[in-house]
Parts: structure tokens; C-alpha cells; sequence
């Protein structure tokens, strides 16, 4: 049974990188989610995995306001039910048969999901946007360590060439964060570019830190 | 300790065509095993320093790391001097061994997985077949199957109503028997060899024995290899690996019933190599 | 003009591809390249010594390396696929299809290992695999900032084509495409594309399909 305190909001994707009518792969610490946009632009996360034969629902392809899971092509609706099988075109699908859907809000132009939806909605941190998404190969430690940064409540303060930037991290692993990148909102595109050039450099390194460990 | 019947089963693990004399080093039910050509005489199987059983047979070297108490399975349709054999060539898949076998006796994933081939969207329903497990031979049988294909095999002109037979004559083998087009009559024979490395890694031998005197060698080839490859990319991400065997873990509907059959069949038989019994 | 083709070969689905997305007529010599290992046989290093496939014969011409066969099938059926006019695009092409070759040989390396038992050292290749892989998603992501999708300009290249199967199929190899999200992006613009075939492990785009299910429109 989840605990009160697995009731919070994770930084899964950047809400630019999911287009209208995609389906991507992301990663809870629990396990494995699929978050997808509907063709109207509306966000949801469930398991990533479809309760027929296990298939990953982040390899599907969504329809409308539905994921289709690409081996059987199972319909899942937004609620996580399932929809149709086209198997049997003319039953409906028994209500148990469900893919679990999950609570997902988007801030700040990032995605947060959640497994159990908690009393309040994600800070909104002002003047700040996503830039980008990476996994480092390195302890939340190496890469604080690498990026010169300082830990405040949820977040990395950083500089990256000069600019400020906060770093999100969704531990994956031992050593295998999943990190977000935060970026002032005015900043220009060849600011941008360099922020994220700079990103590289420090992953690297990060990373580097890692091996010589 | 894998299950002593997974161990007494036949298993593939070469081509004849193409043993290696120098010996070629392999794995079978997580053991290390090393599969000799021979110049002369017959090709070898060690393993942990002692010969292992042997038998030559579908194009194929088969051995076993148990004693088997049954001679490894015939396909006498296979025999007739019409038909063209294939050895379509091995594929690795990080995959359950049941895992690989189980997509195979599947038709509901055609029309999404081969699609315009075996079959299409506007047709997906699966009708009544019939399953049975034949305690006379101790196989599991699908009988009565019947799927609309925009492109049935290679020999055929244009869509048709394929009728199928599916059999499983050993854990990790499956067999199918499908509509010949130039022969109505007749079935061509398509089979599955899976090789068991480890519980979620396996090599896949497919093999055929056709009715087709038009298509080249090497079109019949990459025919079964293009569908084939079409399922590994489903098999690599199914959760979890190994293929549960407790039925509250994954929901299966009446199109399933092969496959449902064979779950009870290797639950029964302690054929659990590939497999989880409980929910994890 | 004959392409010796396989089926499972992400080089040759390189040519197959482009030829589809240009309306380009190409003809498939079928190579047992596994288990057959045809492409090592007498009549086809007599083609090509090199031992590979692809190989394109048009007439005369005999093309033996893929980068060149997409240039030369752009070249006469799809000239805005090459960036004739424009000196840096050209460049930037040429940069592009020679990158192609790091995804063949890490990617596709891998690939081989993990799947048709070739001999290979799977660690490194993967490593370089997933530093190639690291590059293409900064490049793509520096590309989207300014409103594009694709390699080179504003519209599809050989480029894109070049370096599109190995990646689609890194995880062949075991190499996840997880956290590229450009990279999906720009996979998806390339599979979106009129003219679009499939190859085996690389899925067409079902949701491009009508849907056999839909109500009829109130």
C-alpha cells in the first residue's frame, strides 16, 4: 500500500516533447509509466504496460481520445478502461480490465505525475521554463557536485554560462538521474543553445566524476 | 534447479548446414554448451565434459540435457519430396523461450503487427476455434482457426481466408499448419524452434516446409524472417520477462484460448523454465 | 536501376525507403545474407569485394557504399532531397552522411552481436552507439529551437534518411531510445511522411490509418 508519503508529483517529461496524438515512455520510481497527449492536446500517464499479455503501452499509438496498445491494439480511454478489443469488435470489454491511470498535472512546461494524487498541485516556479530533458549516468551527488549546485526545497540552483537554471532530478537509479532542465523564460535562442551546450559539457564531467569514483 | 522435465526435453541448437568444426560455444537452459560439425561421422553436443544425446533432424541438430522419455516429435507432412524445406536462420531474442512460443500460436496481433500481410484492421475478429490437449500424444492443439489475410505467403495471388492449425508438440516448439494456396489441400508447415540460453534469452530456429514451386529459395527466406522480426521488436518489451503462469497476472479472452492452453499444459508438466508462477 | 537487397538490413532499407518517399522505381535482387551469407559468395564480391550489401547497379554505375547510393537516387528523382544550391547545406549533408557511418558501425554493430550471433566487442559498440546517439539529440533538439525537424533545412534529406534505421532499431542492440526526446520527434516526422515503408522492428504509424472503430460524425 502506497504510503502519504509517495503522494507527490514527479518531473517526468518536458510538455514540449510530447506532441498531440504521441505516446512516450517515462519513468516513476515505482516503475515504468506511458504518458500521452490526446489528439485535443489533453495530458495522461497510466502503467506502462497493458494488462493483456504485458505489452509496453509507451510502443501504442494513440486515436482520438485513446491509447491503443500496438500488439493486440486494446483501446484504453482516458480514465484507463478499456475500450475495445478488436478481437471482438462487437463485445464490450469488461470494466475491470483497466491500465491504471494515473494523476498528471503540467507546470512550468513540465509534466509531473504522480501515483497517488496529492492535496496540492506542483509549486509553480515564476519566470522559469523547461529547456530540456537528459538521463546522467551519476549520483544525484556527482551531478550536484559537477553542476556547482545548490540544493533548495525540490530543485538544483545552478548557472549555466551565466544564466540562472534549476535542475529537477527524478532518481531512476543508483546512478541514473533523470534531470530537467530550467530555464529563465526570456532567454533568447542562442542563449538557449548555450545553456544546453554547457549541460553537455557538465554531464560529461558528472559522469567522468563517476568513473574515476 | 531448472525443472527435471524442462531438462529431458529435445531442444535445437544448430543448423546441420552449418556446424562449425571448431566447435561453437552456446547455452541451453543456462548451462554452457559447445556444438561440433564433424567431417565425418556424427556432430557432437558437450557439456560440462560428457557427449550429450543427439538427434538430426528438420535441417536441425537437436540435443538434450536430461534423459527423454519420448523420441523428439515428427512432422510426417514434412516428408513429402514436393515440398520445399527452409532453414530460415537463427535469431536472438531477449525474450522468454514460452514467451517466443506463445506469440507464435497468436493470430489476434495481426492485423497490428503484420499488417497488410497477415492481416489488416478492417479485419481483426477472431472467431470460434476449437483447442484441445491431446493426452494420447501429450500436445496441445488449436484446430478451426480462421483469419482474413491481405497476403497469406508468399505463393498466394491475392487476400484470402487462411485457415490455421496450431500444435505444440514440446515446451519450447510450436508448429503451424496453414492454407497452401497452390495446394487446397494441402497444409504448408511453418515451425518454431526455440533454443532456451536463459529464462529471458532465447534463439530462435524457425523452419518450413512449403508447397511453392515459383518463389526463390531466398525469397521464402526473408519472407518468414520479415514476419518474424515484425514479433520480436513486441516480444523484447512484454512485462514481466518470464511468462506468468498464474491467471490472475495477465487477462486473456476467448481468442486467447490457445494460448491459454498451453500455459495450463506447461504448468502442468512443471514446464517452468521462462516462467514465474506468482505474481511478483 | 537494381538494388541487391535483404530484408532485415537497415542499409538496404535506407535505399528502399528513399526510393518509396521519392516515387522512385527500384528493382529488389533478394541477397541471403543470413543464414546464407550470400554477400561472401563468389558472384557478389565479383559485384562488390567489399562483401556488403547494399549494392546499386544502374546500367553501368555500380554503387557500393549507402550514403552514395542516396545521393545518387536523390540526384535523379528528387533533387530538393540534396542541398545543390546552398554551399553550407552541402556541407552539412556530407557531415551528416559521414555521422551515418558511426550509427552503422556502433548501432548496427550491436545489432549483429545481439542478433544474428556476429562476433563483436557489445560494450564499446554500445558505448559509441549511445555517445552517437547523444550527439543527434543535441543536434535535433539545437534544430527544433529554431522551428525545425529535420537534419538539414526545412525540409527532409538524405540526411535524415541516412542516419534513421540504425537509430530506430538501436534497441536491437540494447540500446535504449528512452531519453532522446528530439530524436523521437524527429522519428516521428520521418515516419509520417508520404511514402513511408515499414522494415521489420519499425512500425508504421497506426494512428495515420482510418479507424475501423470510428463513429459516425454527429
Amino acid at each position: 500500500m502506497a504510503a502519504e508519503s509517495d503522494a507527490r508529483w514527479v518531473p517526468v517529461a518536458i510538455s514540449a516533447d510530447i506532441m498531440d496524438g504521441t505516446v512516450i515512455p517515462a519513468r516513476l520510481p515505482t516503475g515504468r509509466i506511458a504518458v500521452w497527449r490526446s489528439v485535443s492536446g489533453h495530458i495522461y500517464a497510466n502503467g506502462d504496460r497493458c494488462p493483456h499479455r504485458g505489452m509496453r503501452l509507451s510502443h501504442g499509438f494513440v486515436r482520438g481520445e485513446t491509447l491503443s496498445c500496438i500488439y493486440h491494439g486494446w483501446r484504453f480511454g482516458t480514465d484507463g478502461a478499456c475500450q475495445k478489443i478488436p478481437a471482438h469488435p462487437a463485445v464490450a470489454p469488461p470494466k475491470t480490465i483497466n491500465c491504471g491511470a494515473l494523476p498528471v498535472v503540467e507546470g512550468n512546461g513540465v509534466v509531473w505525475v504522480a501515483t497517488q494524487r496529492p492535496s496540492n498541485e506542483p509549486s509553480h516556479i515564476a519566470g522559469f521554463e523547461a529547456l530540456r530533458s537528459l538521463v546522467i549516468t551519476a549520483t544525484p551527488d556527482a551531478i550536484t557536485h559537477a553542476f556547482e549546485g545548490k540544493t533548495i526545497v525540490g530543485a538544483t540552483k545552478v548557472q549555466l554560462v551565466g544564466h540562472d537554471a534549476l535542475l529537477l532530478m527524478n532518481i531512476l537509479g543508483p546512478d541514473e538521474v533523470f534531470v530537467i532542465v530550467l530555464i529563465e523564460t526570456d532567454l533568447s535562442v542562442s542563449d538557449r543553445l548555450a545553456v544546453s551546450a554547457a549541460v553537455e559539457g557538465l554531464r560529461r564531467a558528472a559522469e567522468t566524476t563517476e568513473d574515476a569514483a | 534447479m531448472t525443472a527435471q522435465a524442462m531438462r529431458d526435453a529435445w531442444y535445437p541448437v544448430g543448423l546441420l548446414s552449418q556446424l562449425s568444426f571448431e566447435g561453437k560455444d552456446s547455452l541451453l537452459l543456462g548451462q554452457k554448451i559447445t556444438i561440433c560439425g564433424a567431417e565425418t561421422g556424427a556432430p557432437r553436443v558437450e557439456s560440462d565434459g560428457r557427449n550429450l544425446p543427439v538427434v538430426e533432424r528438420f535441417g536441425h541438430l537437436w540435443t538434450t540435457l536430461g534423459a527423454p522419455n519420448k523420441d523428439l516429435f515428427t512432422i510426417p507432412e514434412a516428408d513429402h519430396p514436393d515440398r520445399t524445406r527452409v532453414d530460415v536462420g537463427v535469431v536472438r531474442v531477449k525474450c522468454s523461450p514460452l514467451r517466443a512460443v506463445e506469440n507464435f500460436l497468436d493470430v489476434a496481433h495481426f492485423p497490428f503487427v503484420h499488417t497488410d500481410i497477415l492481416g489488416a484492421e478492417s479485419h481483426p475478429e477472431v472467431s470460434e476455434y476449437k483447442v484441445e490437449i491431446r493426452d494420447d500424444v501429450d500436445e496441445v492443439w488449436a484446430t478451426k482457426v480462421e483469419f482474413f489475410q491481405p497476403q497469406a505467403a508468399k505463393s498466394a495471388g491475392g487476400g484470402i481466408t487462411t485457415e490455421y492449425m496450431y500444435r505444440v508438440p514440446a515446451p519450447t516448439c510450436s508448429i503451424l499448419y496453414k492454407t497452401c494456396p497452390p495446394r487446397p489441400d494441402e497444409w504448408d508447415v511453418i515451425a518454431l524452434f526455440v533454443q532456451p540460453l536463459t529464462e529471458d534469452l532465447c534463439d530462435v530456429w524457425p523452419w518450413m516446409a512449403l508447397f511453392d514451386d515459383e518463389s526463390a529459395m531466398t525469397d521464402l527466406i526473408h519472407f518468414q524472417q520479415l514476419i518474424f522480426l515484425q514479433d520480436r521488436s513486441i516480444l523484447e518489451n512484454q512485462i514481466p520477462k518470464r511468462l506468468p503462469l498464474d491467471p490472475a497476472m495477465e487477462t486473456p479472452t476467448r481468442a486467447d484460448l490457445t494460448s491459454i492452453a498451453y500455459r495450463r499444459w506447461l504448468k502442468r508438466h512443471n514446464y517452468t523454465f521462462g516462467a514465474q508462477l506468482v505474481a511478483e | 536501376m537494381i538494388l541487391y537487397d535483404y530484408i532485415l538490413s537497415p542499409s538496404c532499407y535506407k535505399v528502399r525507403l528513399l526510393a518509396s518517399l521519392l516515387d522512385a522505381p527500384l528493382e529488389l535482387r533478394a541477397v541471403d545474407f543470413h543464414p546464407g551469407r550470400e554477400h561472401k559468395g563468389p558472384e557478389l564480391l565479383a559485384l562488390n569485394p567489399a562483401g556488403s550489401i547494399p549494392i546499386l547497379v544502374d546500367d553501368d554505375l555500380v554503387l557500393r557504399e549507402s550514403a552514395a547510393m542516396l545521393t545518387y537516387v536523390a540526384a535523379r528523382h528528387g533533387p530538393d532531397w540534396l542541398a545543390v544550391d546552398d554551399p553550407i547545406a552541402v556541407t552539412q549533408q556530407q557531415q551528416w552522411l559521414a555521422f551515418s557511418h558511426r550509427l552503422t558501425s556502433a548501432l548496427g554493430g550491436a545489432r549483429l552481436v545481439e542478433m544474428l550471433h556476429f562476433e563483436g566487442d557489445l560494450a564499446a559498440l554500445q558505448a559509441n552507439g549511445i555517445a552517437a546517439l547523444r550527439e543527434l539529440e543535441l543536434a535535433l533538439f539545437a534544430r527544433r529551437l529554431t522551428g525545425g525537424v529535420f537534419l538539414v533545412g526545412d525540409t527532409p534529406s538524405v540526411s535524415d534518411i541516412a542516419c534513421f534505421p540504425y537509430v530506430a532499431l538501436a534497441p536491437d542492440g540494447s540500446v535504449s531510445l528512452d531519453s532522446y526526446p528530439s530524436i523521437r520527434i524527429w522519428m516521428r516526422a520521418i515516419r509520417a511522411l508520404p511514402g513511408f515503408i515499414e522494415m521489420p522492428g519499425i512500425h508504421r504509424l497506426h494512428e495515420l490509418a482510418p479507424d475501423p472503430f470510428a463513429e459516425a460524425s454527429t
